[in-house]
């Protein structure tokens, strides 16, 4: 990857998804840009007075939800929106390492039959399925910059997060789980990548 | 294709119409699963609490054709009527105060006095039950399950703890499992009425489901006095664990039922926002052939009950089919879709609990994996 994406990477696998999401975001104002009548941003970069609307496990991550005017696609800048959806996925592939390292800690305590279940073959298959993916997506982030590339990407990183949680049982569904991030991470990319983009890569 | 009789037929479309009840209330509870004063008038958690309760051990209130409808039968009529109201909200199904499944094993090992004991606890709708058998732990491995019943005289002492138990921190009645010794035969299950010195519980913030109030138990020396305990009256082997399995295969159709139930839902919604959402037909397509799926696995559990080859391979495909519709409704009402429907975001969260619920998916791929090499895909 670009160094650009490789930091955008670090930071959300090291600082969380807030921090990520700052490096990420363009210079362009995100209700210039976002395609939605809502862009998820930091909280600490919501300008004083803007319109928000909050969101219970978001706000545990220090993001929120501000009010946008939703232009037309034509009035988009497709070129923008899609180089920082690429960023963004580059977040989200950081956000899910995160989560993925607290998993092989969780899986390398539990036990079944006196062995770890990281070593069991179903799980450690598993989670080289998933790191596999990581390799292929991050391929295409850093290779592929069409819309539908990156919307495509993106769904991928949605069922990617899923496969993750899953591992940690009912545990990844407490709101204080790490895996509260992955289902932010989702909702944050809902707001910002239009999943039906128009045309193909050449 | 399974033929619904009339009769199932009659509680489908029945509950189909109660659906709306629950879904009209499920985003005020989900937001504060506490304030349930303003949902104790619902005419369905009357519905469900009466259908969860033996005849004989009901309250008398005046009878209706939903009410009738919900007499007790077999596991399809069941799941057909549970598919619509999860179409209308699982959290509010869960947030009912209902005997629930500490009721149904209540029936299965309790005696004519422990039942009535139970039953009448629940009467008038404003209790909780819960059925403490998960360890946070221990998962779903309840063989390996550490909560002991200590020998006090004539009675028990309850010490240990359990997770992940719907509606244990506010419930006032339930079913705690244990060992009395180390044996797998030794895993018993005792009546518990709480406030008890010694019980402690605290609900559990939740990703979503938040009307199952998921709640972690403590105990520490609680007394359960002699005769709580169920099964006393039962052969060794159908006291404990191993007599419930059919309950468990039955149970499985059920959560495969709410998630398919909660599939169906998100469908309608987007295609009620959005009537030519891409990729939609398709979608329904699905939901409906995964009901069909667990039609199937309800009547295979009304011919067979102790064969749970296909309620695991519905409740398996039921929990991918509600997370990838859940994936893919997030997408179908545009960006930021999921910001100005709230209802939607809410089942968008509610699916990934059906994961863990009765088993999660590994534990069903080896079950599959093991019905199949049993020859049970060609029963």
């Amino acid at each position: 990857m670009t160094t650009s994406l490789l930091e955008c990477e670090r930071t959300a696998r090291s600082d969380g998804l807030a921090a990520g999401l700052a490096r990420a975001l363009p210079a362009t104002p995100a209700d210039r840009l976002a395609p939605g009548r809502y862009a998820a941003v930091p909280a600490a970069a919501v300008p004083e007075g803007a319109e928000v609307r909050t969101h219970s496990l978001a706000d545990r991550e220090d993001i929120v939800f501000l009010a946008c005017p939703c232009r037309p696609r034509e009035e988009r800048d497709a070129h923008e929106l899609a180089d920082f959806g690429r960023h963004l996925a580059a977040v989200r592939l950081g956000v899910l390492r995160s989560v993925l390292d607290h998993v092989v800690e969780h899986l390398s305590n539990r036990t079944s039959g006196d062995e770890p279940l990281i070593r069991k073959q179903l799980i450690a298959g598993a989670i080289g399925d998933v790191m596999a993916a990581v390799e292929r997506l991050r391929a295409q982030v850093r290779s592929q910059r069409h819309p539908a590339a990156v919307a495509d990407v993106h769904r991928e990183l949605d069922e990617l997060g899923w496969r993750v949680a899953q591992h940690l049982g009912a545990s990844g569904f407490l709101a204080t789980s790490p895996a509260r991030s992955l289902y932010v991470s989702a909702l944050v990319a809902g707001t910002w990548v239009d999943r039906e983009p128009e045309g193909e890569p050449a | 294709m399974i033929e619904l009789s009339d009769r199932v037929r009659a509680v489908r479309d029945l509950s189909r119409e109660a659906a709306a009840d629950l879904r009209s209330r499920a985003l005020a509870i989900d937001v504060d699963p506490d304030a349930m004063e303003e949902h104790y008038n619902s005419p369905v958690f009357e519905m469900v609490r009466l259908a969860d309760t033996p005849p004989q051990y009901r309250e008398s209130l005046p009878s209706t054709p939903l009410l009738r409808a919900m007499e007790r039968g077999s596991c399809l009529e069941n799941v057909a009527g549970l598919i619509e109201l999860a179409r209308g909200d699982v959290g509010a199904i869960l947030a009912c105060p209902s005997p629930g499944l500490a009721g149904v094993f209540v029936e299965l090992l309790g005696t004519p006095e422990q039942q009535e004991w139970f039953f009448t606890r629940m009467h008038g709708g404003r209790r909780w039950s819960f059925f403490a058998m998960t360890e946070e732990s221990r998962g779903n491995d309840a063989t390996a399950m550490e909560t002991r019943f200590d020998r006090d005289g004539e009675g028990w002492r309850l010490n240990g703890g359990k997770c992940y138990v719907g509606n244990a921190a506010r419930g006032s009645v339930g079913v705690v499992f244990g060992r009395t010794g180390r044996g797998a035969l030794s895993i018993r299950a005792a009546l518990v009425e709480v406030p008890a010195a010694g019980w402690h519980g605290e609900k559990l913030d939740m990703i979503g489901l938040r009307g199952a109030y998921i709640s972690r138990l403590s105990f520490s020396d609680v007394a359960i006095p002699a005769g709580r305990l169920l099964g006393d009256h039962l052969p060794v082997t159908r006291r404990g664990i191993f007599a419930a399995i059919t309950t468990f295969n039955h149970m499985r159709v059920r959560i495969a039922a709410s998630a398919v139930g909660t599939a169906l839902a998100m469908v309608e919604y987007v295609l009620e926002h959005r009537k030519n959402a891409p990729g939609g037909q398709l979608a329904l397509a699905r939901a409906e052939a995964g009901r069909e799926l667990v039609y199937e696995a309800a009547a295979r559990i009304d011919g067979d009950p102790e064969r749970g080859y296909l309620s695991s391979a519905a409740k398996l495909g039921a929990v991918g089919l509600a997370v990838g519709t859940a994936h893919w409704a997030s997408a179908a009402l545009g960006p930021a879709g999921l910001i100005e429907h709230p209802l939607l975001e809410k089942w968008t969260r509610d699916v990934h609990a059906f994961e863990f619920m009765e088993g999660t998916s590994n534990i069903h791929r080896l079950h599959v994996a093991r019905g199949y090499q049993a020859g049970d895909a060609d029963a």
